[in-house]
């Protein structure tokens, strides 16, 4: 398989904005490639969905939003565009080269447009034992779903946000015995809740959803709700959960499966490492790349779409892939002050509910800095809170100073699991606002790479079979 | 702080390892001396080099001051303390591949042997395959230093940095040189944390070092910035006991106590000084990781965790510039063209020296700064 050295277009990320973005703009008659870490397109919302799609009657638990995707990836499967699965992009420069591991090799391809849709990750939740055998991520426990149909009875749910209740949910359906549920949302609403509460009501139908997911949760599971200090204990793997209930009552539950979740944050390591300029978003209290409507970020000619520039949801994310790709397609031309408005219009339709999601699960300190001076916050260097704190002490200012102090951030996952942690807690030390204590310097490879993979790259771009 | 101006005998500008020295020694012979630093102690190239310690591969016209700086580096617990456990002597070999590097080998072993050198010398390739037993192919012989390797060089610095500062020397981070002028037979330091005034002025600012100048109206220095890279792998099973390079080719490589591989050899990238933004560009790496992955095969298998370089001065002929300025109590100690961190102990003594008028132990005349000068 040859791989061309050029194209209109290179999209990085499979999802929905990538897919729509794609469609598009071959549509358009643009040469586009596309290039995801999966095994199939999708992303994480539509895993697998090709391949789920002729036992949907086995598999109907995972919902009606689910096979709703299904469309889109045929779209996308008969468009024009080059697709490459299973391909890790590990760096983008600034003259648009497209840098890519695939099944043991490296390759690079050059275009004249980039379009980032590296979609959302979790936010890590560091408690005592969250690094035990059998605790994983509610998103993890999702994709074993999606990807094998598989889970595990008994497991207890611990953390909040519309992808908790969604999976659990799921799980319900798919007939897995739900342990129990430790709902960590703050119970009482504020009056911003209730204020942005009105404009969500143009999404009246998300809310709904919403509501039905968690009133049948309520009634199928053992369900806690205003919890406050879970810990997950056990020697060599998780046995237990103990939390405090809303009633100040310490509740002990047995358990090897504990799934954590406090919603996603933009995926940022690719945007950041390639030089786009970021802001801080207080409300959603994370990084996102700077856009304009039409996705283009602070670098000519490279764009993003999708939970990659900020948490919206997949509707959101398909109306900004394709609306990404028209911009593209007609580049020189600038857009008139009315199709911005008009753009900003239609996408507000998608998202007008999300200051009040983002309100009602703005996960509060507790989950995102650890209570406890014994728990670990950078688990590839093993690093407690305190061992972190101390170093902050010594004067630090922000996260890659505190490398060269104690390694925090320094090991293969590049601080994906800490760095909003450590970054809190310099804000809190300091007494500045999160904004100003800043990021890692996040560096290329910003994916997994061999050195093998990397002495591979050559310049004939044979594609592996 | 105020504005009020604050009167020093001497300011270093620059808290790499070349002002952290120099600062040190100052301090240490009783000098009142202040360090003033833009960013943090060690932020830039003598942060984040590759941390060798190594004689090897020297000009010939640096040896000597490389040689005295080993000096310093063997007794530098006397001078940094617990900070000195961060440097790991070994030896270092840098092997011949093919007939060239081995021509230029022995050439370079013959040269030495002339000039009176006995540090570095050529072995064969028996020796080199019983020192290095995972390596997995023949050589064409190597030239070795034994006692050379490897420090952690941020603690180095920081090692130097705290030294000073237990000596009397005064340490300012986060302060930029705005400007630098002569007034009545003083230097005035304009910051924005207030204004410095000193006798005697040692620029040790780096790749920032030629603005120094230029704001001094010293001589006009034909420095260019560039980002060396480096690339650190995951721990991998301890099979390099040594610092190795390639003849002939830009590649080094170190294995850590972790077991973590660090592959550099000075492969630039962009870098712009005036922004503090340095580019890395992995794909430039490529050939230098086939070559490592062709003399141990186990190191293809190795995961990159982070590639990363620094901001660093490079020189047109690659040597530093050491020595008095064309302006009264003026000093340069800079342009070390990403070979500077092992002499910087050397450097500190000598600007020290120059400074209190003493004579340097080693002769400094490769490095005038005025040798650029029609």
């Amino acid at each position: 398989m040859l791989l061309n050295n050029h194209y209109d277009l290179a999209v990085i990320g499979a999802g929905p904005a990538g897919m729509a973005a794609a469609i598009e703009a071959s549509r358009n008659n643009m040469k586009v490639l596309v290039l995801d870490d999966q095994p199939a397109a999708g992303g994480q919302v539509y895993r697998q969905i090709d391949r789920n799609y002729h036992k949907n009657e086995e598999l109907f638990f995972l919902g009606e939003d689910y096979w709703l995707g299904k469309k889109l990836v045929d779209d996308f499967k008969h468009s024009s565009a080059e697709f490459f699965p299973e391909s890790r992009v590990w760096q983008i420069t600034l003259d648009k080269h497209v840098f890519f591991s695939r099944k043991g090799r490296a390759y690079q391809v050059q275009a004249n447009f980039i379009l980032i849709s590296t979609g959302a990750t979790e936010r890590p939740m560091p408690i005592p034992g969250w690094t035990l055998p059998g605790v994983m991520s509610v998103g993890g426990a999702q994709t074993l779903l999606k990807s094998n149909n598989s889970g595990a009875d008994g497991a207890v749910f611990a953390g909040s946000g519309p992808l908790f209740y969604l999976t659990i949910w799921q799980y319900l359906n798919a007939g897995f015995k739900v342990g129990a549920v430790i709902d960590t949302a703050p119970g009482r609403l504020s009056w911003s809740h209730y204020l942005w509460a009105l404009p969500a009501l143009l999404q009246l139908n998300l809310l709904l959803k919403g509501l039905r997911w968690k009133s049948h949760i309520r009634k199928n599971t053992k369900y806690f709700s205003e919890v406050r200090s879970v810990s997950i204990s056990g020697q060599s793997a998780a046995k237990s959960v103990s939390f405090i209930d809303k009633y100040g009552e310490k509740k002990k539950l047995n358990t090897s499966h504990v799934f954590l979740h406090q919603g996603v944050v933009p995926n940022v390591n690719l945007t950041m490492a390639t030089g786009l300029k970021h802001y801080w978003c207080p409300r959603q209290l994370c990084w996102h790349p700077e856009t304009n409507i039409y996705g283009e970020s602070s670098l000519e000619g490279i764009f993003v779409a999708g939970d990659g520039s900020g948490i919206a949801g997949a509707s959101a994310a398909i109306l900004a892939g394709k609306t990404a790709a028209k911009q593209i397609v007609q580049y020189s031309r600038k857009p008139s002050i009315f199709i911005t408005w008009l753009s900003k219009l239609k996408r507000y339709k998608h998202v007008a509910a999300r200051p009040f999601l983002d309100n009602l699960f703005r996960p509060p300190k507790e989950w995102r800095v650890p209570l406890e001076d014994e728990t670990i916050v950078c688990r590839c260097e093993a690093l407690k809170k305190t061992d972190i704190s101390s170093a902050i002490s010594l004067g630090v200012t922000g996260p890659n100073q505190l490398k060269s102090f104690c390694r925090a951030g320094m090991g293969r996952c590049q601080g994906r699991m800490c760095g909003l942690t450590i970054q809190q807690m310099i804000a809190d030390n300091n007494n500045l606002p999160e904004k100003d204590i800043g990021y890692f310097r996040l560096r290329p490879p910003i994916r997994p790479l061999t050195l093998g993979e990397l002495a591979s790259l050559a310049d004939d771009n044979v594609l592996a079979k | 702080m105020t504005m009020s101006s604050q009167s020093n005998k001497v300011v270093v500008i620059g808290g790499g390892i070349q002002g952290c020295a120099t600062a040190f020694f100052l301090a240490k012979r009783g000098q009142n001396v202040t360090l003033i630093e833009k960013d943090r102690i060690g932020r830039h190239a003598s942060g984040v080099n590759a941390g060798g310690v190594r004689r090897l591969g020297r000009d010939i016209l640096e040896i000597p001051l490389s040689l005295a700086a080993m000096d310093i580096w063997q007794n530098l617990y006397q001078e940094i303390g617990e900070y000195a456990e961060d440097f790991h002597p070994c030896f270092y070999l840098k092997v011949a591949v093919d007939e060239a590097g081995r021509e230029l080998g022995l050439m370079r072993a013959a040269n030495l042997r002339e000039a009176g050198f006995k540090h570095e010398v050529w072995v064969e390739d028996d020796v080199i395959q019983t020192r290095l037993p995972h390596l997995s192919t023949p050589t064409h012989g190597g030239l070795i230093v034994e006692g050379d390797g490897w420090a952690t060089p941020w603690r180095i610095v920081q090692g130097f940095a705290n030294a000073a500062k237990k000596n009397g020397a005064k340490i300012i981070e986060g302060c930029y040189v705005n400007s630098l002028t002569q007034s009545q037979g003083l230097w005035q330091i304009q910051t924005p944390k207030g204004l410095y005034e000193a006798e005697t002025v040692v620029n040790c600012a780096g790749a920032w070092a030629a603005d120094i100048a230029r704001s001094a109206d010293d001589y006009i220095f034909p420095l260019e910035s560039f980002a060396p890279m480096l690339v650190v792998t995951d721990r991998r099973p301890k099979i390099l006991p040594a610092v190795m390079g390639v003849l002939s080719h830009t590649l080094s490589l170190k294995q850590l106590e972790t077991g973590q591989f660090v592959i550099g050899g000075g492969v630039r990238a962009k870098a712009n000084h005036s922004i503090n933004q340095s580019d890395v560009n992995l794909p430039k790496l490529s050939s230098s990781i086939r070559l490592a992955a062709k003399l141990f095969p186990e190191i293809a298998n190795a995961h990159v965790i982070r590639c990363w370089s620094g901001i660093e001065g490079y020189m047109p002929d690659e040597l530093p510039i050491i020595g008095r300025g064309r302006q009264n109590g003026l000093f340069h100690g800079f342009g070390f063209s990403a070979h500077g961190f092992q002499l910087g102990p050397g450097v500190g003594e000598a600007l020290a020296d120059l400074v209190m008028g003493q004579q340097p132990r080693i002769s400094l005349e490769a490095f005038r700064p005025d040798r650029f000068v029609n």
